[in-house]
């Protein structure tokens, strides 16, 4: 008798445990499904719908596949002169500031990061504080100055601002603190120059924290709007976010045109992150790592 | 043990760091200061040169607190930037954290999960908000899903009641995935000595995360509810592409009201004014939010 009320609660529990456990996970993957589902179904439906023709864009109820299929709003949109120059824009812009800002950010955040000198720790500090200013607050300033300078529309104008980003600083600061330090010293004793350490021994270590830099200063360049709308002013020197703005304005309710533009700029970096996604998420989950 | 700086190691680190900090003093630091110097004058674009007026441009926006038929623009706007932010910083905190602590119980499809759920936040704004300029039309897709469920959706971005709600749910939707991984990085850096002596000690789930998890997790909040604030304040791009303020003023941003006065009006001067008052008043909310979100927790 007594065996028994001992076991039989002991058991219960037990049972009862294992039933929660599946039951969490269930509802865990029932949650995560449906955020798939929120995170997926814009780019899919607007996906499809960009074959679709000006007739059935809105129609109600609103179908998944287009029916006719058409790609008559890809060829309206590469009829337009200005798209492949848009295109092209967009890459120079992208291509600039990924690749200065890598050089420039890397040989700072090994400054701060690896040597001792005067100054450091004021340098890191402001780093970070100016991280945490808004970027809109310096708008006007940096346009006036740009103006002044004589450099509107030019990509010079775009890409100045951009070419060494204090986020990037931080990330490649975060990279190389945990480094070993015998390598370095190894090479300096053999007498080799800071320089010759930096680029020959040092960069090739720390390969993923540049793919991570480099890819997200691409996509922060080929997204970027409200700069390149203040600096750029003709249609040859736009780049795809602000064509695709005034292509809004010239059509205006041509949604099945505006949805195969904006695919334009949304596949090249689909594809990109698909292909670098876990660069892409170690350089963002650094921040989380060490806040 | 760290050496004593010597004046080559000094030298050579210099060097390392003069392009960052020359652009860091120009685009940054100056561009501050420039700004703060700039909204004591008027300034606009080749008319005529910069006059000194001292405290104008902001008696001028003092003044628009008390216009006769209600406050001025740059009111409304700062109050869009406030309920914005209220609402946005809150919904992406949340969800965020939801996203970051289901992911972290799993491990079969984890990285799936995780990819899937960054695409918003990868995307250009531009080409979301062309995306869902069409979603939110009233017949679009939006209120088809609303309407199985029995709801009949709004006129989302043409009415005035409900197109600022609109942009928020669309920002908290790109801003969420990226503050999903600030968390989950966190998360993965909890000592698990924590939850050992946790389950020692027979902690529940409810109280482990209540007790253990969350207050870890402190400073990570604070940064997430920061950036968050900062960036809800600074929305532009989605408005200008899907509403340019309206309808009503309704969608007026307080960066969208300094565009407009700068390269709209011409009003250089007092378009930096603003956003001076626009940074001591994320200023001022940072502030109050590391005191109530205590981050001085160390382990």
């Amino acid at each position: 008798m007594a065996q028994t009320q001992v076991q039989v609660p002991a058991k219960m529990t037990l049972f009862h445990r294992k039933r929660r456990f599946r039951l969490l996970d269930i509802i865990t993957y029932l949650l995560l499904g449906v955020f798939l589902c929120t995170s997926l179904a814009p780019f899919i439906f607007s996906f499809f719908s960009s074959f679709k023709t000006f007739a059935h864009i809105l129609d109600y109820p609103p179908s998944l596949f287009p029916n006719p299929w058409t790609w008559g709003n890809y060829a309206t949109i590469l009829r337009n002169g200005n798209f492949p120059r848009w295109l092209l824009n967009s890459f120079i812009f992208a291509g600039g500031t990924m690749i200065f800002n890598v050089l420039f950010s890397s040989m700072a955040g090994y400054a701060l990061a690896r040597m001792r000198f005067s100054g450091r720790r004021l340098i890191f500090l402001t780093t970070l504080a100016v991280m945490l200013i808004p970027l809109p607050i310096t708008m006007i300033p940096k346009f006036l100055m740009v103006s002044s300078l004589g450099l509107v529309n030019t990509y010079f104008a775009l890409l100045l601002p951009f070419m060494a980003q204090p986020f990037s600083v931080f990330i490649m600061v975060q990279f190389f603190k945990s480094l070993p330090r015998e390598m370095e010293e190894a090479a300096l004793i053999d007498g080799a120059s800071y320089y010759r350490t930096f680029f020959q021994i040092i960069l090739p270590l720390v390969k993923p924290a540049l793919i991570a830099v480099a890819i997200l200063s691409f996509q922060g360049a080929w997204n970027e709007f409200s700069w390149s709308l203040l600096v750029l002013n003709s249609p040859d020197m736009y780049t795809l976010p602000i064509g695709l703005l005034f292509f809004k304005g010239a059509h205006y309710t041509e949604y099945n045109l505006l949805l195969a533009g904006s695919m334009f700029n949304t596949i090249p970096l689909l594809v990109l992150f698909f292909i670098l996604q876990r660069y892409f998420i170690r350089g963002i989950a650094t921040v989380g790592l060490k806040g | 043990m760290p050496e004593a700086p010597t004046s080559s190691t000094s030298v050579a680190a210099y060097i390392f760091l003069s392009p960052y900090l020359i652009l860091l003093s120009v685009f940054t630091i100056f561009a501050v200061l420039y700004g703060l110097f700039l909204s004591f004058f008027t300034v606009d674009i080749g008319i005529s040169a910069p006059v000194f007026v001292g405290f104008r441009n902001y008696v001028t926006l003092w003044n628009q607190l008390f216009y006769s038929g209600g406050v001025g623009d740059f009111w409304i706007a700062m109050l869009n930037g406030l309920k914005f932010a209220v609402v946005v910083v809150s919904g992406q905190t949340a969800l965020a954290l939801l996203l970051a602590l289901l992911l972290h119980r799993i491990t079969f499809l984890k990285g799936v999960f995780r990819t899937i759920f960054y695409l918003p936040a990868v995307t250009s704004s531009i080409a979301i908000s062309l995306i869902f300029i069409w979603l939110y039309t009233p017949q679009g897709f939006i209120n088809y899903w609303l309407s199985l469920l029995h709801i009949s959706g709004p006129r989302w971005l043409e009415d005035p009641a409900t197109a600022l709600f609109a942009i928020m749910l669309l920002n908290i939707w790109t801003t969420a995935p990226t503050f999903m991984l600030f968390f989950l990085g966190a998360l993965e850096g909890i000592p698990q000595q924590f939850y050992e002596a946790a389950v020692v000690d027979g902690g529940n789930r409810s109280r482990i995360f209540w007790h253990i998890t969350l207050p870890l997790l402190r400073p990570i909040i604070f940064l997430v509810v920061a950036l968050g604030t900062i960036s809800s304040f600074q929305v532009f791009d989605q408005v200008k592409i899907m509403t340019e303020g309206g309808p009503l003023q309704s969608t007026l941003t307080p960066v969208y009201e300094m565009y407009t006065t700068a390269f709209g009006d011409d009003k250089f001067g007092l378009a930096a004014a603003m956003s001076v008052l626009l940074f001591l008043i994320i200023f001022a909310i940072t502030s109050l939010q590391r005191r109530f979100i205590d981050t001085d927790l160390q382990y």
